[in-house]
Formats: structure tokens, C-alpha cells, sequence
């Protein structure tokens, strides 16, 4: 594994032929899966710097790749090669190899971490009701449209504000408020506004 | 019960790589509760994805990085509670509802059409949708993709029948007219709509997201 890890190269964006080749010049991928198992049998140490050897650096290879910046992608290895020791007895090597389960381990977290970051708590309740269009609008949606657009033209300046914001920004209620420096209150207020004004001219009640 | 529609396999191997955003990623997820044909080609592409981890080049991690993780092995293991649902609700959806699908607090759109807004995310929304059988949705189109899951009960339209685990893709020229058709029960619905965001039509998008297209 030292010389192996002292060939390593900075990673590129795609495997190459010689990591292949230079991957079975090492360790056969049966070996990783009874690592895994030593590692759940009898909570060995060495077994798991093994693989911590082999796959951490991968993980963190392929972490980066996703654009995950190279701090959080090392924080996110050592993460995954912490659930594998947890996880180690869930491991089933009938069903997939040990790197195919520290592939979707690493994928998983990547995700959660994504979510964490980009998605606040959300509250249906602060969803604008959806119209569906249905048989049971009574209206066509070419009507609506033009209906919409000019009462959407026609917002007050502080409601269409917070609309596009809202719509576009991708940014919470609470960032937009503290970027307008108004109370969140305020914001989701003016929201409601707007959209019972774009519901109202649609004659879409309520 | 087979499901016989399901999603295109690059969405299936997209979901294996983690590259769906939230609401794609629930609704591939629930699918894969009904369809183990689906959940095999989920699995074999994570193997791929498995098999580029053992050949990537490898990025070497802080001098540290070991010593620092084994320190953290005795740490007690932290509580994760597994959801259980009481209903059958698939998982991956519990999971993001916090509850059964029973427990969900429908919005009425009209006698017999019911909603609940779940996601709206980068010109993707994502909501349940319940009709009762012989609801006609009425016709409509799309202006990005309409991805639909039947969660219970069924529905028809020009490209078929739809019962629990279908999957519908309907691309933008589908124009449908879905017709709840379950024997006693409700159809219902997970959804998601895309309407990619362009910013140079900002009423256009207001307009369709207000719809849900």
C-alpha cells in the first residue's frame, strides 16, 4: 500500500487505463471484502486501516470530482470509513463488493450533505397552493395566462419583489428578509398579498 | 402485482449516481419500493459506480486523517431511527414526510380532487396528487416533464393504465387526460414537475409554476 499510495498521482477527471492496471497489480477486490468482515467479525483494527488505506483516498477522489471542495470531501471519507466501521456486520458481499458499498455510502452522505446545506426546513405550509389545471377550472389557460401576466405587471413593487425573489432566488424566506432587511413576517406577508391578488384576477378563489 | 411502467433507465442509473436533485431522487426511490426489476438496474449501476471507485486515482488525505478517525471508533454509535410506517407508506417517502401517507393533510382542489404541495425547488415541484375513482383530471400538457408515481389505486389515459409502482414520464408534446380508475379506492399520486428556469422569462415561469407545469 506505501508504494502504491507513493505513485499516487493528482486525481484527473476520468480513471485512466493505468489505474486499472496499477488497481489489479494490487489488492484483488475479494481481499477488501474480507477486510470488511474481519472488520465485522472481530472489530479489527488493522483490517480497518487496510481499508481506510485503499478506499479513503478514493472516496475523497471521487467526492471532489462531484465539486465537493477538498476540505469537506476529506471530512465526508472519513465519515463514510466511520459508518463502515458501524456497518461493517450489514455488509453483504453476495449482494455487492466492498467498493460498490463505499461508493453508495460516500454517495449518500454527499447527498445529505448537499441537503443540509441548500435546503432549509422546510413547512408545506408556506407553499403557495398549487391550482391543478382540471375540467373544473372553467377556464382556458390562454385566458389565465394573459389574466396573469397583467396582474403580475401590476403587483405593487414590494410585492413583485419578493415574488421574483422567492421564485428565482432559490434563497430562503428568512435569507431574503435579512438581505431586504425587513422581518420575515413581512416578507410572507407580501407573498400572501401577491398571491391572492395573481389568484384573485385569475378568478381562481380562493 | 407487477408494475409494468417504469422510469427510463437513465434516470435510473442518474439516481444511482446521486445526481438527482431531492424530489426526483424521492419519487425514483419510491418507485423502487414496487419494482425489483428497477431496484436490479439501480444496483448494477451502483456497482459501476463501485468499480470507477477502486480504479479512481486516489487523493491523499491530511497526514492525520487516520489517527483521526480511529479516535473516533469507541464513540458511541448515534441513535438513527429507522422509519416504520403503520400503512405500508414505502419508506424513502415516510422518511421525507415525517409521517404515513394517511396522516397527510390534503388540500381540496375541488369535490373530488385533492392536493399537497410538498417540494418547489429550482423550477421543480414535487406534490401528491389524489383523485377519487372517475375523477377526470381533465386534458392538459406540459411545458417541462410530468413524472408520476401511483402510490394506490390507477389510472388511464392515451398511453395506458396505471396502478401502484407505475411510473408515467410524460414529455412535454403528451397531451393527456388522466381518468382515476382504482376499483374502490383513491388513486394517488406522487409528482413532480420540472419547468427549467429561465430568468429572461420571468412571467412565463410564474405562470407555469402557478400551475405546476
Amino acid at each position: 500500500m506505501m508504494a502504491h499510495a507513493a505513485s499516487v498521482a493528482k486525481p484527473g477527471f476520468f480513471p485512466r487505463p493505468p489505474a486499472v492496471v496499477r488497481l489489479r497489480m494490487t489488492r484483488p477486490a475479494d481481499s477488501m471484502d474480507q477486510l470488511v468482515r474481519q472488520v465485522a467479525e472481530r472489530r479489527d483494527r488493522a483490517a480497518f486501516e487496510a481499508l481506510f488505506a485503499h478506499f479513503a483516498p478514493r472516496l475523497k477522489s471521487y467526492l471532489m470530482r462531484l465539486g465537493v471542495t477538498p476540505q469537506q470531501a476529506e471530512e465526508l471519507a472519513q465519515e463514510a470509513m466511520l459508518l463502515l466501521w458501524r456497518k461493517a456486520a450489514l455488509f453483504d458481499p453476495a449482494k455487492a463488493s466492498a467498493a460498490t458499498w463505499m461508493f453508495t455510502i460516500a454517495r449518500n452522505l454527499r447527498i445529505d450533505a448537499v441537503r443540509r446545506e441548500s435546503r432549509p426546513p422546510l413547512d408545506p405550509a408556506d407553499f403557495v397552493p398549487e391550482a391543478e389545471e382540471n375540467a373544473e377550472d372553467g377556464f382556458s389557460r390562454g385566458q389565465s395566462e394573459v389574466a396573469l401576466r397583467h396582474a403580475l405587471s401590476t403587483l405593487p413593487p414590494d410585492q413583485a419583489q419578493i415574488v421574483n425573489l422567492s421564485f428565482f432566488s432559490s434563497k430562503p424566506h428568512s435569507q431574503i428578509a435579512t438581505e431586504l432587511g425587513i422581518p420575515l413576517g413581512t416578507v410572507k406577508s407580501r407573498l400572501r398579498l401577491a398571491m391572492t391578488r395573481l389568484r384573485g384576477a385569475m378568478g381562481d378563489m380562493p | 402485482m407487477t408494475v409494468r411502467h417504469h422510469p427510463e433507465e437513465d434516470l435510473l442509473l442518474a439516481h444511482a449516481a446521486g445526481a438527482l436533485d431531492e424530489s426526483m431522487a424521492l419519487i425514483v426511490a419510491t418507485h423502487l419500493c414496487f419494482c425489483a426489476q428497477c431496484r436490479a438496474t439501480v444496483a448494477l449501476a451502483e456497482k459501476v459506480g463501485g468499480t470507477l471507485l477502486d480504479v479512481i486515482a486516489p487523493a491523499p488525505l491530511a497526514p492525520d486523517a487516520l489517527a483521526r478517525t480511529l479516535a473516533q471508533l469507541d464513540a458511541p454509535m448515534p441513535e438513527q431511527a429507522r422509519p416504520v410506517s403503520n400503512d405500508n407508506t414505502p419508506l424513502p417517502l415516510r422518511r421525507f414526510l415525517g409521517r404515513d401517507l394517511s396522516q397527510v393533510g390534503w388540500r381540496k382542489m375541488g369535490p373530488k380532487l385533492a392536493y399537497v404541495p410538498l417540494t418547489r425547488r429550482g423550477g421543480v415541484s414535487m406534490r401528491l396528487l389524489r383523485g377519487a375513482p372517475g375523477t377526470d383530471v381533465g386534458r392538459h400538457g406540459h411545458k417541462g416533464m410530468e413524472y408520476t408515481l401511483v402510490l394506490a389505486g390507477g389510472f388511464t389515459d392515451v398511453t395506458g393504465s396505471y396502478g401502484p409502482g407505475d411510473f408515467q414520464t410524460a414529455s412535454p408534446d403528451l397531451r393527456h387526460n388522466p381518468i382515476a380508475d382504482g376499483d374502490d379506492s383513491d388513486c394517488i399520486n406522487l409528482a413532480v414537475t420540472t419547468a427549467p428556469l429561465r430568468f429572461e422569462s420571468v412571467v412565463q415561469k410564474i405562470v407555469g409554476k402557478l400551475f405546476g407545469f
